[in-house]
């Protein structure tokens, strides 16, 4: 599923960090190991209820954040460059890029606290550093693609990391005051928030009970309550992101879908350069539908991944999907007899779309691209799915991703064949996030504070088998 | 209910064959009911847990290699790496082109000094995966340690071209630090703090930035950057080091002695022994300096007794408090094993200090080959010109020196202090 699961592997395995003590001269340089700051760990995209004619978007990075961090608390990358990019034609470029960039000021260098206790507010002097940001708006033209960079919002503060009701008696000030809304109509929040993934990692490790393992009946625990993330929640009126500028008028018209991801990119340094000028940028991560980087792409591609486009993806790591190891897997682990080979039908769900819902209009193939599309006719569901389409919710993932869309169940139940009538009641065990969601912008629910230290647990109540599909 | 068991795909066996993942071969044999049991946050147990669950997986002892060789580094505990190495043998026997084996075999290798098996098992470790970033790491480590500086360039650009990150940016300071560019050395070294990562390698760079500032004569700076270190993880052991050398910079000779006594109990590098012998010393403290100038050779001797080579600090160990001869032995089978700057540096130190300067001079010009700016460097070679009649040449050594006084130990900056009169 995401890069959290892949971090935390890598982090159990082989997380080649530096040493401590080190006795020997020669340097030892640190090996490649986690990069959270650069790293995505889930986008979302989805019609809000109460933001009918506009795409909503969740981009979160930095996987696994503990909320006592102190005294050097999470933050975005001052020297990176984040983005959520729109693809409306189908092609797996980008058409319509937000790019954020942050630049982070300390009051009084002395002090090493993060802020004194009482701030109360982006301008009160007890608040020590302060991280803001600019969006650029980046649109594409002509052949050559050419970027049009639109700076659209400048010095706008990032919702500071929840450090305790000490320090931030009213934290939902600073949330408040980091939610504004744009002159063309799009509302943005940058800032901490209770990663929205749920999961049960740690039942991966657990003893493998056969009689058990292929019910859908809750008593998992969810391993990442109580863990944090870096959010971008963007929501953009329909007309900036559609290919003919103009709002959607139902499901069915050519405009309706678009395909969404989003990226991080870290400049290049020239290595025997003397001066100070700087080098181009380079993409490090990427992520658009949730699994694929982490379970599809092999170790020996994953940099090669993070690089490219999905323009690309088809041509690079088609065979992958086609022939997913996890089939593989599955069918070693509990023989439920799902299809190792020709798995176009992944391949559609994910890649290409599904027709007749999140299909590009038009677009010939269609190409197999990793971005999550989503047809912004389809109005919300007025009860939501966790299953989304495989459970008869078209609102819900994989036309689109909402927060409260079960990816880890139906992914698996999509690759043990569901869709070519293999349908196994595969699931974690979890099923819905450890805080509700917001009913309002910005949907993903408050930081757990670094006050509450201790990460929590939750159990998911166990219930009846649910069959496949919800 | 907890049927999880399926993401075990992303865990133990799992976590070997989908995070490390190396070549896509057919799912490792799970022995039947295997107890994985939850992820103990002990690596290295879950990595055991790995191979027991799957002992026909390269991938699961790629992960427990690589899991001994983290816990190598982490406690200093040299028997760990020949355990690390009979793992990552048995990967490798299973699956010659397992990435992840490669990659910690060859990072295992570097650990114990041999470059040219860390340079091999790199370059192996590319053929498999030529777009990965990770191989890079082994390869130009072991280049620069080679002393094939072009080649490491060359490495070190493409890994930085590949994944610009913490580990490719802290590479590209480390070379402009070698080549004379302690200003692009902070520059890069910047960007590495910037992007982070884990706590141990965010407060390993900071460290070092707190140790070139050192060499600009940046003491204020140095500070700064070694405090920094200190608050990413508490107690890190390469910044209360550093910010001993700021007190001895500043003048605060007693202040810097009492900071490393604190950290003699836990083991510290040599190289901090050695640097508290030399207070000791200077304060007439003979008995102590003696007693940890003991520690520092057990240090020595320990980091041996893994496996691994001498390095070039163990040369300039005994050249100045041990045996010259033995110094001079030690210098050229250094040297033998990995023809750096860095180890041309210290066999002609030990020939300086055995009284052939000539012959040291020789070697200390070779260790300037790279325009390094590094003040010991310099000082050596100005040593060596000075005792082989080549006044000219000393003086703009010392002077150069003197520019990085802040870096040096106190018998290095009473020494530099005495030839420049």
């Amino acid at each position: 599923m995401r890069k959290l699961l892949l971090a935390l592997a890598a982090l159990a395995a082989s997380a080649i960090v530096v040493p401590f003590g080190i006795s020997s001269s020669h340097r030892e340089a640190p090996g490649i190991s986690l990069d959270p700051s650069a790293d995505n760990t889930d986008t979302y995209a989805w019609t809000a209820k109460d933001a009918p004619g506009a795409l909503t978007v969740a981009a979160n990075w930095i996987p696994g954040e503990v909320p006592a961090n102190g005294p050097n608390f999470h933050s975005f990358d001052d020297r990176a460059r984040y983005y959520v990019h729109i693809d409306n034609t189908g092609d797996g470029r980008p058409d319509v890029s937000y790019r954020f960039r942050f630049k982070t000021t300390v009051r009084n260098k002395e002090s090493f606290l993060y802020a004194l206790p009482g701030a109360s507010g982006y301008r009160d002097p007890k608040l020590n550093v302060i991280q803001r940001y600019s969006l650029d708006r980046i649109t594409y033209r002509g052949k050559r693609r050419r970027a049009n960079v639109r700076t659209i919002a400048r010095g706008l503060p990032v919702a500071p990391p929840n450090i305790g009701p000490k320090t931030f008696p009213n934290y939902d000030s600073f949330v408040n005051g980091a939610i504004r809304s744009l002159s063309d109509g799009t509302k943005v929040f940058v800032g901490q928030r209770d990663d929205p993934f749920f999961v049960d990692l740690g039942a991966t490790f657990d003893g493998l009970n056969v009689r058990k393992l292929t019910g859908n009946q809750g008593e998992g625990k969810d391993d990442l309550s109580g863990y944090n993330v870096h959010s971008t929640v963007l929501q953009i009126p329909e007309r900036l992101v559609t290919r003919n500028h103009r709002a959607v008028a139902g499901a069915d018209a050519a405009n309706a879908v678009v395909g969404v991801w989003s990226t991080t990119e870290r400049r290049r340094l020239q290595v025997s350069g003397t001066s100070a000028r700087r080098g181009r940028w380079v993409q490090v991560s990427r992520l658009g539908n949730p699994l694929v980087n982490e379970v599809v792409i092999p170790l020996g591609k994953k940099d090669q991944f993070n690089r490219t486009t999905p323009n690309r993806d088809a041509a690079l790591y088609g065979k992958y999907v086609v022939k997913p190891e996890l089939a593989a897997v599955l069918n070693a682990l509990f023989d439920i007899g799902a299809p190792e080979n020709d798995r176009t039908d992944i391949v559609q769900a994910l890649l290409q779309g599904i027709p007749g819902l999140n299909q590009h209009k038009g677009a010939s193939g269609p190409p197999a691209v990793d971005t999550i599309k989503l047809n912004l006719g389809v109005a919300p569901a007025e009860m939501e799915d966790r299953f989304g389409v495989i459970g008869g919710d078209t609102a819900g993932f994989p036309n689109g991703r909402r927060l409260s869309d079960d990816v880890v169940d139906i992914e698996l139940q999509v690759v043990a064949g569901f869709l070519k009538d293999n349908k196994v009641p595969l699931g974690d065990g979890v099923d819905g996030n450890d805080k509700p969601f917001l009913s309002a912008f910005p949907y993903l629910a408050g930081p757990t504070s670094g006050f509450d230290s201790a990460p929590s647990t939750r159990t998911e109540p166990g219930h009846s088998p649910t069959p496949a599909g919800g | 209910m907890k049927v999880l068991a399926p993401l075990a795909v992303f865990g133990a066996v799992l976590v070997a064959m989908v995070a490390l993942h190396g070549s896509a071969t057919a799912p490792p044999a799970l022995s039947a009911g295997a107890d994985l049991g939850r992820p103990s946050g002990d690596p290295l147990r879950d990595a055991r847990a790995a191979v027991r669950a799957a002992p026909g997986s390269a991938d699961a002892r790629a992960l427990l290699g690589e899991a001994y060789v983290t816990r190598a580094r982490a406690t200093g505990d040299p028997s760990l790496y020949a355990r690390a190495d009979r793992v990552l043998s048995g990967a490798l026997r299973r699956d010659p082109g397992n990435v992840a084996a490669l990659v910690g075999a060859g990072t295992l290798a570097g650990l114990r000094h041999d470059f040219r098996e860390q340079l091999r098992l790199g370059l192996a470790a590319r053929r498999v995966a030529p777009k990965l970033a990770r191989p890079y790491t082994v390869i130009a480590d072991a280049q620069i340690e080679l002393g094939q500086y072009a080649d490491a360039a060359l490495s070190i650009q493409r890994l930085v071209d590949l994944k610009p990150g913490l580990p490719a940016y802290a590479r590209v300071s480390y070379y402009r630090e070698l080549t004379g560019n302690p200003d692009g050395a902070v520059r890069a070294m910047r960007f590495a703090a910037s992007a982070g990562g884990a706590p141990e390698s965010l407060a390993y760079v900071q460290a070092l930035t707190g140790n070139l500032e050192l060499t600009r004569g940046r003491v204020a700076a140095a500070r700064d950057a070694y405090m920094a270190s200190l608050r990413t993880v508490p107690d890190f052991s390469d910044a209360l080091e550093g910010l001993a050398r700021v007190d001895a910079a500043r003048g605060d000779l007693r202040g810097s002695a009492a900071r490393l006594r604190r950290l003699a109990p836990n083991r510290p590098p040599a190289r901090a022994l050695a640097f508290l012998a030399e207070l000791e010393l200077g304060a007439g403290h003979d008995r102590a300096a003696r007693r940890h100038l003991r520690a520092a050779a057990a240090q020595f001797a320990r980091d041996r007794a893994g496996g691994g080579l001498p390095d070039a600090e163990s040369v300039l160990f005994e050249a100045n408090h041990g045996e010259r001869g033995r110094a001079v032995r030690l210098g050229r089978r250094v040297w033998r094993a990995k023809p750096s700057i860095r180890s041309a540096d210290a066999l002609g130190w030990a020939l300086t200090r055995a009284g052939r300067p000539r012959e040291g001079l020789a070697w200390a010009r070779r260790a300037l080959r790279t325009e390094s700016l590094d003040p010991m460097f310099r000082l050596h070679a100005g040593v060596a010109a000075r005792r082989a009649g080549r006044g000219r040449e000393a003086a703009r050594q010392f002077a150069l020196a003197s520019k990085g006084e802040a870096a040096l130990s106190p018998a290095a900056v009473r020494l530099l202090r005495r030839f420049k009169r």
